[in-house]
């Protein structure tokens, strides 16, 4: 795949400690990336969504199944549920 | 119509009458103007210092004009602005300002519901309360 930019928000962001990073990954959807990010620390466990549902964005949109391809993909974003307003 | 669409993520305050005198620059044909702010509020069992609202700017922005789009077409409105603010907010900061005007006042009304309800579970933004005893990410009920 090659190097995809991270970056994480609200609750998931404190639990990795960052708001982003660059990272060389391998996988070809969301859910293989995120059993490929275990590989980097504990703390990356949280993006498995056992305490809430995580959600993702790939190049700023929204996905809605973890097997949608980030073939290609630049930026990739995680976040617990929304809540604006 | 997409010209009649105002959409902003800011860290400012907004100004009701700002505003209100713009969409009448905008808009002659607007006979009703529904206006919708939420603001910060305290805790029921805490008390609050401030609010800290985390956004994804540029998607919450997309996601917020797409909502207007599609609200302008369902209920054919004249104006559509949504000014939603990111940042440490204090108790009765304002937080988002919604104003849809339509000819007749049941397509605003409707739309302005829509279009925050949108806003509450779709939209990226996250909202923190900091207060005395707590702090806990707010989630939807």
């Amino acid at each position: 795949m090659g190097k995809v930019k991270l970056k994480y928000f609200s609750r998931i962001r404190e639990t990795i400690g960052k708001t982003s990073e660059l990272v060389e990954i391998k996988s070809t959807n969301i859910q293989d990336l995120i059993e490929e990010l275990q590989a980097m620390g504990e703390q990356y466990s949280v993006l498995k969504g056992r305490d809430f549902a995580v959600y993702s964005a790939v190049d700023q949109n929204i996905v809605a199944d973890a097997k949608t391809s980030i073939e290609g993909a630049t930026e990739i974003a995680f976040f617990p549920p929304m809540t604006g307003g | 119509m997409l010209n009649k669409i105002v959409v902003a993520v800011q860290k400012s305050d907004f100004d009701l009458n700002t505003e209100l005198e713009t969409l009448k620059l905008k808009t002659e044909k607007a006979g009703a103007v529904v206006i919708f702010v939420g603001k910060v509020r305290d805790l029921d069992d805490d008390n609050l210092r401030y609010l800290e609202i985390e956004s994804f700017e540029d998607l919450a922005k997309s996601q917020i004009k797409e909502i207007c789009d599609d609200a302008a077409n369902k209920w054919g409105l004249e104006s559509i602005l949504v000014k939603h603010r990111f940042g440490r907010l204090k108790i009765n900061d304002n937080i988002v300002l919604v104003i849809t005007s339509s000819k007749h006042r049941k397509n605003a009304y409707e739309a302005s519901e829509f279009i925050m309800e949108y806003l509450k579970s779709n939209v990226p933004f996250w909202k923190k309360e900091v207060a005395d005893k707590t702090q806990k990410w707010v989630e939807n009920s």
